[in-house]
């Protein structure tokens, strides 16, 4: 009895959480400029305008560029911070981890405000690599304790044993370090890509209305009235989220690296 | 391994990057900020200067109105989630590690839902053409759809429901490490299922509903989109007024004097809520 109250509660409870995505999916069919749900109609004209209208699609490219290079960069300061971290346990590494997530625990706004009046006092405003820069330093937290973790899994005794086999220090990272953290840096890129995905604020106070992610086009264009091509482009996004984290549940150890404990059987 | 002088050479090198990246884009921003917020207002931009008026304007009925309404609702939407989040993570952690994979893929695709998206998606299923009254008619507890789409209800909902899938993932962890022994042993004893729950797994978990608390309360402090769309201007949240101010009115000294405020109020709250967390 209480196994069927439990499931029913699960049941309810996911179900609530999937239901304003059900019914945005249902809104993006609607065949006039209408938004109804249930849809009147189907038509999935607001898909293609979505890769019609530049309007539309030029924001698209760039919420993906962005995205793509801020996972890049976040992953390019995370790994060697993590790595001296683990390695040496230096008191710098361990200082400069710490500021790392000191952003992500800030309210966005916080870190939006500080890079709007970082660009505007140097002059260099509305530019792409402001918005990936604001990106990464936001979200660099991820990466920072993902490949921690990665690194921590990493058994002593196995990199003795490549040491004592004469293995140099190169070596012993690219043969027995990198494949094993491969996983964990695969994920947090994942992470960080459909977190700038879908970013709002750093984007919008950064981008200055010139760097137009998706999120800042649905947010302007809603003053402008509603469109059903709204509903389109977030069940789009919603799309991608899910397959980027559907991929890492399928491949990787999605319990794991979210910190699950794994009992010994 | 005996760390040399080439070692340190070659660490440093490799922290010198993140260093680099970490004081340009996030503490040199906090100064400017902090110094922007002394700065002088001109008819067009704004100059040097050392004035205290933009602190002395965050004093304003209108504001501390708004930071009250954001501490209100930051409190109420992190409690609300952390209640409804406990059970299901609770629940979901006894389940096959299959089953909690599938579970966590949705809940991360939630998390990461752009709070624009998220603000859209409540905005419809509140709404009379397309919300959830539709539901309730056909159900026969209504008579006609209802608008519900704006509002201090509306806000509350949105933010609760963002709440959600972070509360899940910040308890996943512990729930998963609790060690199931301890309520078979209460359960043996003939402790009934629901008094298991509050007189052991809830004081065994208190410290993490308490931390995931204050992040949840913390986010929320942070929110933007959703109090604008779903809510009525006496809903907005000092986020929406830096917002504006920055981005809209240009009023940057003003808009660095309410984030370093807004900040230490976050501050502020986080601390006392740690204190209460090791007092009670």
């Amino acid at each position: 009895m209480s196994k069927l109250l439990k499931a029913a509660y699960c049941s309810v409870f996911l179900l609530i959480l999937m239901m304003p995505l059900f019914i945005v999916f249902g809104v993006s069919m609607n065949a006039k400029k209408v938004l109804f749900f249930p849809p009147r109609g189907v038509s999935s004209k607001w898909y293609s305008e979505l890769f019609l209208n530049p309007q539309w699609y030029e924001p698209l490219i760039t919420s993906l560029a962005v995205a793509v290079l801020t996972g890049l960069l976040a992953l390019s300061v995370a790994l060697p911070v993590a790595y001296l971290l683990w390695r040496y346990g230096v008191f710098y590494a361990r200082a400069l981890f710490a500021l790392g997530l000191l952003p992500f625990a800030f309210p966005p706004v916080i870190t939006a405000m500080g890079m709007l009046l970082l660009w505007v006092s140097t002059g260099h405003t509305g530019q792409i690599e402001n918005v990936v820069i604001g990106h990464a330093v936001f979200l660099l937290a991820l990466p920072l304790t993902m490949i921690s973790l990665g690194f921590e899994s990493i058994s002593k005794e196995v990199l003795e044993a490549a040491e004592t086999m004469g293995a140099n220090r190169a070596q012993v990272f690219r043969t027995v370090v990198l494949p094993i953290i491969t996983p964990f840096l695969v994920s947090s890129f994942a992470f960080v890509f459909v977190l700038s995905m879908n970013e709002f604020v750093i984007s919008f106070f950064v981008g200055q209305s010139r760097i137009v992610t998706l999120p800042v086009q649905i947010f302007s264009s809603l003053r402008g009235g509603y469109s059903p091509t709204i509903a389109s482009a977030s069940v789009l996004f919603i799309m991608l989220s899910f397959i980027a984290f559907g991929l890492i549940g399928i491949f990787g150890n999605l319990p794991k690296l979210l910190g699950a404990y794994e009992r010994q059987s | 391994m005996k760390p040399d002088r080439k070692d340190a050479g070659l660490r440093a090198a490799l922290l010198s990057y993140p260093t680099a990246l970490l004081v340009f884009a996030f503490v040199i921003p906090m100064g400017i900020m902090f110094v922007s917020s002394f700065y002088h207002r001109t008819e067009t931009y704004y100059e040097r200067g050392f004035e205290l008026t933009h602190y002395l304007r965050t004093f304003d009925w209108l504001y501390i109105k708004a930071m009250w309404t954001t501490v209100k609702l930051s409190t109420i939407a992190a409690t609300i989630a952390v209640l409804l989040a406990f059970p299901f993570t609770y629940f979901m952690s006894g389940y096959s590690r299959r089953v909690q994979t599938v579970i966590l893929v949705v809940v991360l695709g939630v998390l990461s839902l752009s709070e624009v998206i998220v603000a859209f998606s409540w905005s419809n299923a509140l709404s009379r053409p397309a919300g959830i009254s539709n539901f309730f008619v056909w159900l026969g507890f209504m008579e006609r759809p209802a608008s519900w789409a704006r509002g201090l209800p509306a806000v509350l909902i949105a933010l609760s429901y963002f709440n959600l899938s972070i509360a899940i993932l910040m308890l996943y962890p512990h729930c998963t490490r609790l060690d199931p022994s301890y309520v078979e042993a209460a359960r043996t004893m003939g402790t009934s299922p629901a008094r298991s729950m509050f007189k052991v797994v809830i004081p065994i978990l208190r410290k993490p509903l308490i931390a995931t608390w204050i992040v949840l309360f913390v986010f929320t402090m942070g929110a933007v989109v959703t109090p604008q769309w779903l809510g009525r201007p006496d809903q907005w949240m000092l986020a929406v007024h830096i917002s504006k101010q920055a981005v809209e009115l240009g009023n940057i000294p003003f808009a660095s004097a309410l984030s370093i405020v807004f900040l230490l109020v976050t501050i502020a709250m986080v601390l006392v809520a740690n204190r209460f967390a090791d007092k009670s």
